[in-house]
């Protein structure tokens, strides 16, 4: 694949002739039929995209509902102060990024090798049964989810019995696996890669299929193995889309989830398994509280943008595909 | 250029194309709807025509319970209709009740009437209910006979009226014949016992661990406890009914002096989680309980194996009916069925596991909105709603039909009449949508001719609900109701004290948010602790709870016993 993906449409944007502004609408001319298309999309952005940023005026005010926006007390910075100021908050955050780092990693890093170890299979029956049985656990749904996943580390369930059966334990000791703080990311980072692997698998497998198959039977003729063909062939071939990928996710770095968290949590484990989407759950939204849960949504919609530029622009310098 | 005219003419032709169709059908469709209105129109008002016209109004519960549909589709609803010409739209919350009733009022857009449950403190601030002083005065001498003596304890801080609390207490009290609460038992554990009378929870654990050491390899669990979110207070709230306190939530309240004090970081709460962690350590206890989720511990109850538990009659219902159900078709099965204890930390302690005859509940109502068409008619009908004749309606039904009266004039049920009555049965006839969340005299409550005015709660009428089996536990103990091993509740005017409406996002409001958020993380901890460490993490717990402003809280409740006893005693 070209490492320059640029669209071709930025190109006279860089070169600053006098006649810019001339040559941009007669390009909008000539394509006005993708322009008019491309009206209601525009629309549509607007309003539920950019219309909606309207409500962030709410964080800094002591908000009411059903009063007016004139008729709100504004109360400037207070909710920021409070979140900061506040030591749980600090804990969620930890846990928050804790989390989506560990689903991160775990995530890339296991679709990889298995679209890896898939594309090698030249059993085509084999494949699609493997394909098949990894990507369903992502249509079930997390309440079902974490119903099975409970169920099986409860002090009755598969895995204590295994434990017992094996005689790594006694009976009556059996570990109570979610009531353990610490274990609480594990299972989690657990449970997310049994959950997706076989769907994040999908996109790696695709991209696979555009590589030249020329490049393979060079690279025998050179000599090498399976194994260096995967190394050396596939992988910069998906390399792209994997950075692309990543940098699309890294922006998602504040945002883990909030359904297994929220289903798999109890009092015990709250320390490690509460987030900041459970946070303003429990003091934002139930307390109805919308200031605290818009401030901190702000909070997570910056940090985000911040990421999400970080990441980019790495990959620019790197010279490596990106977003734009 | 060619092919982008044609496209701006395949535009063109789509837009005229689609205003064409538009067009047409605007004058097509309000020549169908007046088509099918007026003859339904005329017919109703020629039907009614020494009263007023019928009418719709639209209703919202907070609260899950039944089908959408029109309450004069049910043979009482029509019989209401057929009163006062008025019929009610009823729509219940699917999914989450407070983006539902933010939506409404983002939109200032309500339904006439509105059932907010636990959102109702939202509703009240944005201004969506209308005063009904004026309207009860005028429209409403039943609302009065029957709120009356509470009218002004449902006053709001400005002085006015703004929806009808869902029931009252009217005539003599009656308690219910099954005790809401308490400390539950296998009925074989008390059968191999001898039927001992059990007053403490020393003697109660004693049953179950002399039960569990006599069946060793039955593979039994002792005890389990309910934690699963927000039901959480079913583990923490027994500390409360040890010291012989009814349910007030977070306080208990003196009746002498009207001081509400918390007791999540007091002695009783140690004396309570110390014995379910030397259950623990004893083997009795199931540790699962901390991670199980609701429908877990309900399996658990029905698997036979769980010797005991504490928990509100009404959480457990299904359980209970399962069990009940299986013990009905199989008389062998008795024994897994369980049996209410009135447990106490002391000897000589009353129990107070019966709700006592209080006040209202204020924080839970039912209010005419802003958007309502005709507040007048609603309030008639409400006002309709609570003669006597129709309050024996929603709860007996029709004489003859689903009940008969003896000579002494008391209300029953025949067997036949009680095999009728089953789910769809209800629900045509409309004792589901009528069975609560309207104005209406609470379960408690008797008619004026001293019937009781909830069915399961006339003796008559529960005697025949008993098996055999029943029967005799009963008369082991020399009772004829459950109930009445508990003692008998004594009033409380302010009562319950979990029913204040706390302001939204108040230091009352944060002070239980955090406050569950440390026990529901040092409860377990202090369970399942070895017995020797016990007393460090309770240092630690008591490290923790005491930042908070406990004093604060107690005083805010005090304050609201208080000024609810004086306007009781007004």
């Amino acid at each position: 694949m070209d490492k320059n993906t640029v669209p071709a449409l930025s190109r006279p944007a860089a070169d600053k002739e006098p006649g810019r502004m001339r040559l941009f609408f007669k390009k909008l001319g000539q394509q006005r039929a993708l322009a008019v298309m491309s009206v209601p999309f525009l629309i549509w952005l607007f309003v539920f995209k950019y219309l909606p940023l309207w409500g962030w005026s709410i964080a800094f005010q002591d908000y009411k509902p059903a009063r007016k926006f004139m008729e709100q007390t504004w109360i400037g910075f207070e909710h920021f102060k409070f979140l900061f100021g506040d030591d749980r908050f600090l804990r969620v955050l930890r846990n928050t990024l804790a989390m989506s780092s560990i689903n991160l990693f775990f995530g890339f890093v296991t679709a990889i090798t298995l679209a890896l170890l898939l594309n090698e299979i030249r059993n085509i029956a084999f494949k699609r049964v493997v394909q098949t049985v990894s990507y369903l656990p992502h249509f079930i749904s997390w309440v079902v989810a974490a119903s099975i996943i409970q169920t099986t580390l409860s002090p009755d369930g598969t895995i204590n019995q295994l434990l017992v059966g094996l005689g790594f334990l006694d009976r009556g000791n059996e570990i109570l696996f979610l009531g353990i703080p610490e274990y609480f990311w594990t299972i989690f980072g657990a449970s997310s890669v049994w959950k997706d692997i076989g769907w994040n698998t999908i996109v790696y497998l695709a991209a696979m299929t555009t590589i030249d198959p020329t490049q393979y039977e060079a690279a025998e003729i050179d000599g090498a193995n399976r194994f260096k063909k995967m190394i050396y062939v596939t992988l910069p071939g998906i390399k792209s889309v994997v950075i692309v990928l990543l940098i699309m996710n890294i922006g998602y770095l504040l945002e883990s989830g909030f359904e297994p968290q929220y289903l798999l949590g109890n009092g015990m484990n709250v320390d490690y398994s509460e987030n900041i989407d459970i946070f303003v759950l429990k003091y934002g939204i139930a307390q109805s509280n919308f200031s605290l849960s818009i401030a901190a949504g702000m909070f997570k919609t910056v940090v985000s943008f911040i990421l999400l530029f970080m990441a980019n622009n790495a990959a620019k310098r790197m010279g490596e595909a990106r977003l734009y | 250029m060619g092919k982008s005219k044609r496209m701006w003419l395949l535009a063109l032709t789509a837009v005229v194309s689609l205003s064409v169709v538009t067009a047409c059908s605007g004058p097509n469709n309000t020549k169908k709807n007046t088509g099918t209105t007026e003859p339904t129109n005329a017919a109703a008002t020629a039907e009614t025509e020494p009263k007023q016209d019928k009418v719709t109004f639209k209703i919202f519960n907070g609260v899950a319970g039944s089908k959408d549909g029109n309450t004069n589709e049910t043979t009482i609803g029509k019989l209401l209709e057929d009163q006062t010409g008025v019929n009610f739209k009823l729509e219940f919350v699917v999914g989450d009740l407070n983006t539902k009733i933010g939506t409404m009022i983002a939109a200032n857009d309500y339904p006439d009437v509105l059932i907010p449950d636990a959102a109702i403190e939202e509703v009240l601030n944005a201004g969506a209910f209308i005063p009904l002083d004026e309207l009860i005065e005028k429209y409403g001498p039943n609302i009065q006979r029957v709120y009356g003596k509470s009218l002004n304890q449902m006053r709001s801080k400005d002085g006015k009226i703004y929806f009808l609390p869902i029931a009252a207490q009217v005539n003599d009290f009656i308690p219910e014949p099954e005790a809401g609460a308490g400390f539950w038992v296998q009925r074989r554990v008390l059968e191999e016992a001898g039927y001992p009378k059990i007053k403490t929870l020393d003697q109660y654990i004693e049953l179950i661990k002399n039960y569990r050491d006599k069946h060793k390899d039955e593979n039994l669990t002792g005890m389990v406890s309910l934690t699963h979110d927000w039901r959480f207070f079913a583990t923490s709230n027994p500390p409360m009914h040890l010291m012989g306190y009814p349910n007030d939530g977070n306080v208990t309240v003196d009746t002498n002096t009207w001081e509400a004090k918390t007791y999540a970081g007091a002695e009783s709460t140690k004396k309570w989680l110390k014995a379910l962690n030397d259950l623990n350590a004893a083997g009795l206890f199931d540790k699962a309980s901390f991670v199980d989720n609701y429908d877990q511990y309900i399996a658990k109850l029905t698997s036979h194996k769980v010797l005991g538990f504490f928990d509100y009659r009404w959480q457990v219902d299904n359980a209970l009916n399962v069990l009940k159900d299986a013990a009905r078709k199989d008389p062998s099965l008795d024994g897994f069925k369980y049996f209410p204890l009135p447990v106490t930390f002391e000897e000589g302690t009353p129990d107070a596991y019966l709700d006592p005859p209080g006040g209202l509940v204020t924080n839970r109502g039912i209010g005419i909105t802003v958007s309502a068409k005709d507040p007048v008619r609603i309030i008639q009908f409400f006002d309709n709603m609570l003669t006597e004749e129709n309050q024996t309606l929603m709860s007996w039904g029709i004489k003859g039909e689903t009940y008969e009266v003896n000579e002494q004039g008391r209300y029953f049920r025949t067997q036949e009449q009680i095999d009728k009555i089953d789910e769809p049965f209800r629900e045509s006839f409309g004792f589901k949508y009528f069975s609560w969340n309207w104005p209406m005299y609470n379960a408690t409550s008797t008619l004026a001719d001293g019937n009781a005015k909830n069915v399961a709660s006339q003796p008559e009428v529960f005697q025949m609900t008993l098996t055999d089996k029943d029967k005799a536990i009963l008369e082991k103990y020399g009772v004829q109701t459950y109930s009445q091993l508990f003692a008998e509740p004594v009033p409380r005017p302010y009562f319950p004290a979990w029913g204040f409406a706390k302001e939204q996002n108040s230091p009352e409001q944060l002070w239980e948010a955090s406050k569950d958020e440390m026990t529901k993380k040092y409860f377990p901890k202090l369970v399942l602790t070895t017995p020797d460490k016990f007393d460090a993490v309770w240092e630690e717990y008591m490290k923790e709870f005491g930042k908070l402003d406990t004093a604060g809280y107690e005083k805010w409740t005090t304050e609201q016993v208080k000024a609810k006893v004086e306007l009781a005693n007004q």
